[in-house]
């Protein structure tokens, strides 16, 4: 997939963005059917889910025949690093979902870098990343078909393009790709009795760190992509308060690289996890506020040390 | 290993909604308790009938029918469904809907209303969710388009 797409200018996503954001405004007065938070929150990757694993509804407040629209705002801190987030989904249907999000990484330790080679890592170094998402819903309903265990399904693809600036000589040397396409395939179901929800993530993969450093790894790190699960469990409190929890497993490209250059596990990635509120005054405005464990992010530049931290995201959807 | 521990995990996870699922669908009248029997199960569907036909988004497709009728059909279909020793005598859904273009937006709009009366008459939201969950599959039949 990949070799058939170009990197994405800046320019193109940013009218997208801004098409996607009118096209919002314009649906926003229509009177769209979805139960309160049937249509999950944004995640830090656009598509609609939990905050860190998509899952197979579909965004916004639009349900089948309808139009909806939804925008969020993300921020998340850990010891070291920071993320803002922002983006909007369009619901279409509640057959497909298109998403547009953009990330906004504060690496500023990645300056320790330098001390390995001359990388030329300059202080306060931001990386962007743009992710173009569609999912498809192909089979299911995760809240009314409460008779059956038959989940609701969907397939998606996130398009995503990084721009490293500084640290781009660093995604070089470690043979890392500045774009790639993640594959995934969902299955939600809420089980309306109990008021469960359980989602089940499958995606294909090789982007390091969610794409944030770049795809892959030359050898002997993992050049090519690999297949990793991700879970949701949540739990309905009242018709509008959630609170659940999310793994999701990820690769670990980087660190046999690093450790052939006498780093040890100073590039370990590991599994990303949380623990969330999810809480929706009304039908159109969500807040999400999380405990994440993001693993160690480059250990190597950070003292070893886990990226834990808070999470924090708001959704208006229409 | 790790991985495999936390599949585990998540698959035990799987499972217990999945026993709570079959808990709920032995019959018995504990739901139809919870509800206040039938006389509860009819103030309920009173409350219910009166917020549905002047509500803006659905109120008009109860224009041709008679309240009277319609909250003693709920309250025997409902009645039935939590468990009590009620008979629905009424139409059968699929044709009673058939010709009416209710669409799903429609259906979660009366799911709406159904909940801002199962609050105002102070059912627990775990009991609410059971009857629910008795109620979704009817989609089924009600929406046709």
């Amino acid at each position: 997939m990949d070799i058939y797409l170009t990197p994405m200018k800046q320019k193109i996503l940013n009218s997208a963005i801004a098409a996607s954001l009118a096209l919002a405004a314009g649906v926003a007065k229509a009177d769209t059917g979805k139960l309160l938070l049937t249509g999950g929150v944004s995640t830090i990757e656009g598509a609609a889910g939990g905050g860190l694993t998509p899952w197979a509804v579909i965004g916004s407040n639009a349900t089948d025949g309808e139009l909806g629209a939804s925008v969020h705002l993300t921020r998340a801190g850990t010891q070291d690093y920071a993320l803002t987030g922002y983006g909007v989904a369009v619901g279409l249907y509640n057959r497909a979902e298109m998403s547009l999000a953009r990330q906004d990484f504060d690496a500023s330790p990645a300056t320790a870098l330098n001390g390995i080679a001359a990388f030329g890592v300059t202080p306060g170094q931001h990386i962007r990343m743009d992710v173009l998402g569609l999912k498809v819903r192909v089979a299911g309903d995760a809240v009314l078909n409460s008779d059956s265990l038959m989940p609701q399904v969907a397939v998606g693809l996130q398009y995503k393009t990084v721009d490293p600036g500084s640290i781009g000589s660093v995604l070089k040397f470690l043979g890392a790709s500045t774009y790639g396409t993640d594959f995934y395939v969902s299955a939600t179901k809420l089980f309306l009795a109990p008021g469960i929800l359980v989602n089940a993530t499958l995606r294909s993969t090789s982007a390091n760190q969610n794409g944030l450093l770049g795809f892959g790894s030359k050898a002997p790190g993992r050049g090519s992509r690999g297949w990793q699960p991700e879970f949701s469990l949540a739990w309905l409190l009242s018709k509008n308060l959630a609170i659940g929890t999310e793994y999701r497993f990820k690769p670990n490209n980087l660190e046999a690289l690093g450790a052939s250059s006498g780093l040890g596990d100073a590039l370990r990635e590991d599994d990303w996890r949380d623990i969330f509120i999810a809480w929706a005054p009304n039908k159109n405005a969500s807040l999400t506020v999380a405990w994440v464990d993001l693993g160690r992010v480059i250990p190597g530049i950070t003292g070893g040390r886990k990226q834990t931290g808070w999470y924090l995201s708001g959704q208006f959807a229409f | 290993m790790k991985k495999t521990l936390t599949l585990l995990a998540f698959i035990a996870g799987c499972l217990l909604p999945g026993t709570v699922l079959a808990q709920d669908a032995i019959a018995n009248d504990a739901l139809y308790k919870a509800f206040g029997e039938k006389p509860g199960i009819a103030l309920l569907m009173d409350d219910f009938v009166n917020r549905l036909i002047v509500d803006p988004r659905i109120g008009h497709m109860f224009k041709k029918t008679k309240p009277a009728n319609l909250k003693e059909q709920l309250t025997d279909q409902v009645c039935l469904a939590s468990g009590g020793p009620c008979k629905y005598e009424g139409n059968p859904m699929k044709a009673g809907h058939a010709d009416l273009g209710i669409t799903k937006a429609d259906f979660n709009a009366l799911v709406e209303v159904l909940q801002v009366s199962m609050d105002a008459r102070g059912i627990p939201f775990r009991a609410q969710n059971q009857l629910l969950a008795l109620l979704a599959p009817m989609h089924r039949d009600i929406i046709t388009k």
